[in-house]
């Protein structure tokens, strides 16, 4: 039962990473990400059931999904308009895609057929089963924490945080932000995609809606991580992304185990999830405000000691 | 190295907010020169940058740099030649990335790869390079840019911008916003770097007494086109009073308040 939730929340915490490179190091709050996981779930679906390979199924799912982030980028660069817009033209033409993708039908179950979530039990036999589905999904969330944080340590990586930061800079330095707009972007959705097809093999099925409410579940994840600690490393951040998607799945999970003791639905769980941000900007907010008016009251008793200090000198003369 | 051909710029062109920011320009710059370029507010000498610079794409007329037709070249490839700095000290670093992350992307003009440039040779090189800001940045490599001073973080924008090794700068009243001892520091600083790299400069200012103390050329500009010209000769026997008396001759009518050309 544990080692599920640790399961959901690794392949979740892929999508997150794509989350964190839009909004937090690109700043540009995209909205693709709800059409492209399903995209994603829908390219690998359909190319398992085609007989593609496993590896191929997913880097194609991941393909799909950088596309669709291209597409945005492109929308948003060359007719100037927001990328929320961008974003939402994106997602809503991606559903009437994946749709088209899953060959004309909204639910399309992996039944019977090779997935990775089959294939890990027989590769690590020496542990149960549901640890071997753990340890397989662990090591493919490893791998895409160790590209990403290479690759924004890398030129490229550290100029598209310099983007997100300031664009005139990188302007400035003779880049084209467009480009790297498009290249971020791509990245980002990619990776959201890639954990869309990990997720429909591990649940057995894609769906034309499974995309929906990302965008705020992956918010919800990345603040709660950022509540863990502070740090500016991109390793760090990764790190807490994953811890906090992780820390999310599990919140979810008892809030549907246990839920029904204060007669709460699965239905209710996107609710529970835009309060969950909600408090946590307000928390946020308050904690920022907390230690302006620490800094402002010490002040205030340095200014009451030195004047006091100054009538005692005057005192003594 | 720069020459500029009958340009104008127009905002809004045919509608009732339609604005002639820039009537009409000549300017031709040479190699090496430096160019202190005064006027009042909205007199066009900050469009008159960003048409330079190419925020903006001109309406009428032709630039040249370095004898290649510019006029319809990107901001970012004329970014390659020509370094800016800007009155805010906020808009040439990222505040949200370390001092050593935003001196690698200044390090070297235009689009990067994959490559992971930063290793602790350069770390050397860019304490190095700190150093002769004598601000104690060469201990803050791993800090944000957005814990510095506005001063600190215009220096750095200084360094950076002469690191990605341009030809040419142009400042935007880039001292302006800093208290006078660090806008003294960063002023001696862009005068240590116009010489030793050889940078050709344009640089817009308020301050009439740095206007005459600077360069080898001033100009002053008025409802978008340049009234005043100066060479070196010319400019050494300029005081600040002749200059505003001579700015009011042309106008041919007293400002009721200067404030707005000067501050002394």
């Amino acid at each position: 039962m544990l080692e599920g939730i640790f399961v959901d929340g690794l392949i979740f915490s892929i999508m997150v990473v794509g989350v964190l490179i839009s909004y937090r190091i690109l700043n540009f709050a995209d909205l693709t990400c709800d059409g492209s996981f399903a995209t994603g779930a829908a390219i690998a679906t359909m190319a398992i059931l085609k007989g593609v390979s496993l590896s191929g199924a997913l880097a194609l799912a991941t393909l799909g999904g950088a596309v669709a982030g291209a597409i945005t980028a492109t929308i948003h660069n060359r007719l100037k308009v927001p990328g929320l817009l961008a974003g939402i033209l994106t997602m809503t033409m991606l559903y009437s895609v994946n749709i088209r993708i899953l060959g004309g039908r909204a639910n399309v179950p992996l039944l019977r057929v090779t997935t990775v979530y089959t294939k890990f039990p027989q590769f690590f036999a020496f542990v149960s089963k549901s640890w071997a589905l753990l340890l397989g999904t662990f090591i493919i969330a490893l791998i895409v924490k160790v590209v990403v944080d290479l690759f924004f340590r890398t030129d490229l990586g550290i100029s598209i945080g310099a983007l997100g930061s300031n664009e005139q800079m990188i302007i400035s330095m003779g880049i084209d932000p467009r480009l790297l707009k498009v290249i971020g972007m791509a990245l980002s959705n990619g990776l959201i995609a890639l954990s869309g097809g990990l997720l429909a093999q591990y649940q057995g099925f894609a769906d034309a809606n499974l995309g929906q409410g990302m965008v705020v579940q992956g918010l919800a994840a990345i603040m709660i991580g950022e509540f863990l600690f502070d740090s500016n490393k991109i390793t760090l951040i990764t790190l807490r992304v994953i811890l906090g998607a992780i820390i999310y799945k599990a919140l979810m999970f008892f809030g549907r185990y246990y839920g029904y003791h204060i007669n709460l639905t699965p239905s209710d769980l996107k609710l529970l999830t835009g309060i969950l941000v909600i408090v946590s900007l307000i928390i946020a907010q308050t904690r920022s405000a907390a230690s302006t008016a620490d800094a402002r009251k010490k002040a205030l008793k340095k200014n009451v000691e030195r004047r006091r200090q100054k009538e005692a000198k005057d005192a003594k003369n | 190295m720069l020459k500029i051909e009958a340009m104008s710029k127009v905002f809004y062109p045919n509608t009732v907010n339609e604005k002639r920011a820039i009537e009409y320009i000549d300017l031709t710059v040479k190699e090496g020169d430096f160019v202190t370029v005064v006027g009042s507010n909205g007199s066009g000498k900050s469009t008159l940058f960003n048409l330079i610079a190419g925020t903006y794409p001109v309406t009428g007329g032709k630039i040249t740099l370095n004898a290649k037709d510019v006029t319809n070249t990107p901001e970012h490839k004329r970014a390659f030649t020509i370094g800016r700095i800007f009155q805010d000290p906020t808009i040439g670093t990222a505040a949200k990335m370390s001092l050593e992350d935003n001196l690698i992307t200044a390090y070297r003009k235009g689009m990067k790869g994959l490559k992971i440039s930063l290793n602790s040779e350069k770390r050397e090189f860019f304490k190095k390079e700190l150093t002769q800001l004598s601000m104690g940045l060469e201990e803050r490599l791993k800090d944000n840019v957005g814990l510095l001073s506005g001063g600190q973080r215009q220096a750095l924008t200084l360094l950076m911008t002469v690191l990605s090794r341009p030809q040419m700068l142009l400042l935007d009243e880039h001292t302006a916003a800093l208290d006078p001892r660090n806008a003294q520091i960063v002023m001696d600083l862009t005068t240590k770097f116009i010489e030793r790299y050889h940078l050709t400069t344009l640089m817009v200012t308020h301050n009439m007494q740095h206007a005459i103390d600077f360069g080898n050329r001033l100009i002053m500009m008025d409802e978008g086109e340049i009234i005043l010209d100066f060479n070196q000769e010319e400019k050494r026997s300029l005081t600040v009073l002749k200059l505003v008396e001579m700015f009011k001759t042309i106008k041919k009518k007293d400002y009721a308040s200067d404030e707005g050309l000067l501050i002394l």
